[in-house]
């Protein structure tokens, strides 16, 4: 018989310990991933959502730009360089950008909004911008057409819960709604009749039209149509004003940009703010998003441009979030640490419990020739196999869970929906697919093994067989 | 030649401030083919002068020779080793492996010293028939008797071939029937094989079957009489 194998059977002369002790461990290393997962999501969802529609992963900057972000820390951006920089192996495109701050005002409503200027088809490559253009919208007036037409009753009900939304995908609609697949085909063309609006991109460069943010269209209560005018400070302190319809609106996931967002084709906006040929950042679009491509790729690019121009990476660029995600990272691997502690003196429990019953035993197989080492190794290998046991289950129950939250992440509504997107947050919350943090609750846990394994392996070889013998 | 030589062996603990010695400078020996029981009173060194037989503890002064080896020169785990070469265990409470079956019990040293496995298998049924238990070999001690588990012990003790057996109180926990089967088995053993037994017992009927009966008081052996058919 194999150590192994004795081992095996040990583990099951106590079954019930065994499996409270596995249990145990599945718990500690269920909650741990489904958490890690949720929080790591999280934070990937977040910051996707600020950089695939704001800040881009890499930008060129004006060295002065980012402490001091106004329109005399500008740059002459020319072809050559932007050709230069595209001959980078990572890089798709350069997208430069004019950005700058204004007063907007629609009727006797006005709001504090970002005037980003950018190159519509270029912009819409690198952030795709024409994505999040909001095709439906529950307006109240809406929601009483539709009440009043045949629908089912639950999506009646459910209209109300998702009043003023707006949607730019329809399965997102069909979600929110509960319209099954069967169902869409009657249902959704009565939606689209009358919730649908007709949008307009910003195809063409000087025009003056602007895309605004759902959030923004709301608070202005500016429509698709409507006009808003925008004043502000231009180069070099002239007076910044213009008036402008708006094309459409576009819903973005990260709530505080779409709360002050306004898309102008960029020769608008160095007309508006009289900075022809400038720009305050260029946009590098990526073909790797990998963090250390993105790094190798900043630094590569650093040596080609020159002062007073410098690249920034997403984490520079949004460094005060990077830091509350960072804090926030802490605080929950506190409580998983919390969790594991806990599970380290049940796993402790059982091992000061084995060791105290099976003391005799011990003493016996020493006493017929078994050497410590080997009685060590069998004892090991069972508290590896309880350790595995429970790695296994909690690592195998946590997966369909974990992938079905990817694919159909938590949707907040209601108040605590408005609490999330009051601090700046999307009001969902995806689960990160397996990834390292899989393999650190597996070192977690063989951590705690390996120090019961160290305290057993001890007591094993400081035993004295004649007491063995006698408990 | 004696298979246990015990010259002059001393074995003292010192509890606190009190010193005891449990084992007075005893001289013994045992030969091939003995059937001895160690008898006295509580307290007397019955258990320790076993445990020094079988070097599970070392005494403080003198000295023992198993088979012509000195024990005393052997570091612990060597000890471990020769225990496992040398001596066969019978405890009082059986003390067999409660998860494996009977024939696994039997072959237990014999995988710690890596017999092929024909050969070990070939043992264990000679020696399970041996005591009287062919039919039992996947049986869990938990389905045996307390007889049937002391028949395995000895089979379990027999199965590497040692010198000698030594018997802590083999028979205290059965009742007459199944103590009278298990020193048959011995006496068996003992007559047929020339295998050696040292018992240390209170029982009676150990003692009448015993060849040789020694007697300890305070550590000191006050008698060692050896009895003729």
């Amino acid at each position: 018989m194999k150590d192994y194998q004795l081992a095996w059977k040990n583990l099951w002369r106590n079954k019930r310990r065994t499996l409270i002790t596995a249990a145990s461990v599945f718990f500690a290393v269920f909650f741990a991933l489904v958490m890690r997962s949720f929080q790591l999501g999280a934070y990937d969802r977040l910051f996707k959502n600020v950089i695939e529609s704001y800040s881009g992963y890499l930008q060129l900057q004006h060295e002065d730009y980012f402490d001091d972000p106004n329109l005399d820390n500008t740059f002459k951006i020319d072809q050559t360089l932007i050709d230069q920089m595209k001959e980078d192996p990572n890089v798709n495109d350069v997208v430069p950008r004019l950005e700058s701050f204004a007063l907007a005002a629609a009727g006797s409503h006005t709001q504090g909004v970002i005037v980003l200027g950018i190159d519509p088809d270029r912009e819409d490559k690198v952030m795709k911008i024409s994505n999040k253009l909001v095709k439906y919208k529950l307006t109240s007036g809406t929601i009483g057409k539709l009440k009043n037409d045949s629908i089912p009753d639950k999506t009646k009900k459910l209209l109300d819960v998702f009043s003023n939304e707006a949607y730019y995908s329809e399965a997102r609609l069909m979600m929110d709604l509960g319209i099954s697949d069967e169902d869409s085909a009657t249902i959704l063309p009565i939606i689209r009749r009358h919730a649908s609006i007709s949008n307009g991109y910003l195809t063409e460069n000087g025009t003056s039209e602007v895309v605004i943010g759902d959030g923004l269209s709301e608070y202005l209560k500016a429509g698709v149509g409507d006009t808003i005018v925008l004043m502000g400070q231009g180069y070099h302190g002239t007076t910044a004003a213009g008036k402008y319809m708006v094309k459409g609106i576009i819903k973005l996931p990260a709530p505080d940009i779409d709360n002050v967002i306004v898309y102008i084709p960029i020769e608008s906006a160095r007309e508006l703010y009289a900075a022809p040929g400038m720009a305050t950042s260029a946009v590098i679009s990526l073909n790797s998003n990998d963090d250390n491509d993105i790094l190798q790729t900043g630094n590569r690019l650093q040596k080609i441009i020159s002062d007073p121009m410098i690249i920034k990476t997403w984490q520079q660029l949004n460094a005060l979030m990077v830091n509350q995600m960072e804090a926030d990272n802490k605080s929950g691997m506190i409580m998983i640490a919390v969790l594991y502690m806990v599970i380290a003196f049940g796993v402790f429990g059982t091992v000061l419990m084995m060791l105290a019953e099976r003391k005799r035993e011990f003493g016996m197989l020493v006493s017929i020739g078994m050497k410590k080492k080997r009685l060590a190794k069998v004892i090991s290998l069972e508290m590896l196999f309880i350790g595995f046991l429970g790695v296994a289950a909690g690592v195998a129950g946590s997966l369909p869970l974990v992938f079905y939250g990817n694919i159909h992440p938590l949707k907040f509504t209601g108040e605590f929906a408005r609490m999330y997107e009051d601090m700046g947050f999307e009001a969902v919350m995806p689960t990160m697919l397996p990834d390292t943090f899989y393999l650190w609750q597996v070192v977690v846990v063989l951590v705690i093994l390996v120090i019961a394994i160290i305290f057993s392996t001890r007591k094993i070889f400081r035993m004295n067989v004649i007491n063995a013998m006698r408990a | 030649m004696a298979v246990v030589e015990i010259n002059n062996v001393f074995k003292t603990y010192h509890d606190t401030e009190v010193e005891v010695k449990a084992i007075n400078g005893v001289t013994l020996s045992f030969e091939k083919g003995d059937f001895a029981v160690i008898v006295g009173p509580s307290g007397s060194g019955k258990t320790t002068l076993l445990n020094l037989v079988g070097g599970l503890d070392q005494p403080t002064g003198g000295e023992i020779l198993i088979a012509g080896h000195r024990l005393s020169e052997l570091r612990s785990s060597e000890l471990i080793d020769f225990r496992m070469d040398h001596v066969g265990f019978v405890f009082q409470s059986y003390n067999l492996i409660p998860v494996l079956t009977a024939a696994e019990n039997v072959g237990f040293i014999m995988n710690l010293q890596k017999w092929p496995k024909e050969k070990r298998m070939a043992r264990t049924d000679e020696l399970l028939s041996s005591v009287g238990l062919a039919d039992r070999h996947k049986s869990r001690p938990s389905q045996l008797s307390g007889g049937q588990q002391q028949r395995v012990a000895v089979a379990r003790a027999l199965a590497t071939h040692p010198e000698f057996i030594l018997a802590d109180e083999p028979t205290a926990n059965l009742d007459s029937k199944s103590a009278e089967s298990l020193l048959d088995i011995m006496e068996k053993l003992n007559h047929e094989e020339g295998m050696t037994f040292i018992f240390s017992t209170h029982d009676t009927r150990v003692m009448k079957r015993a060849h040789r009966v020694i007697t300890l008081e305070d550590g000191k052996v006050v008698s060692d009489e050896i009895r003729t058919e």
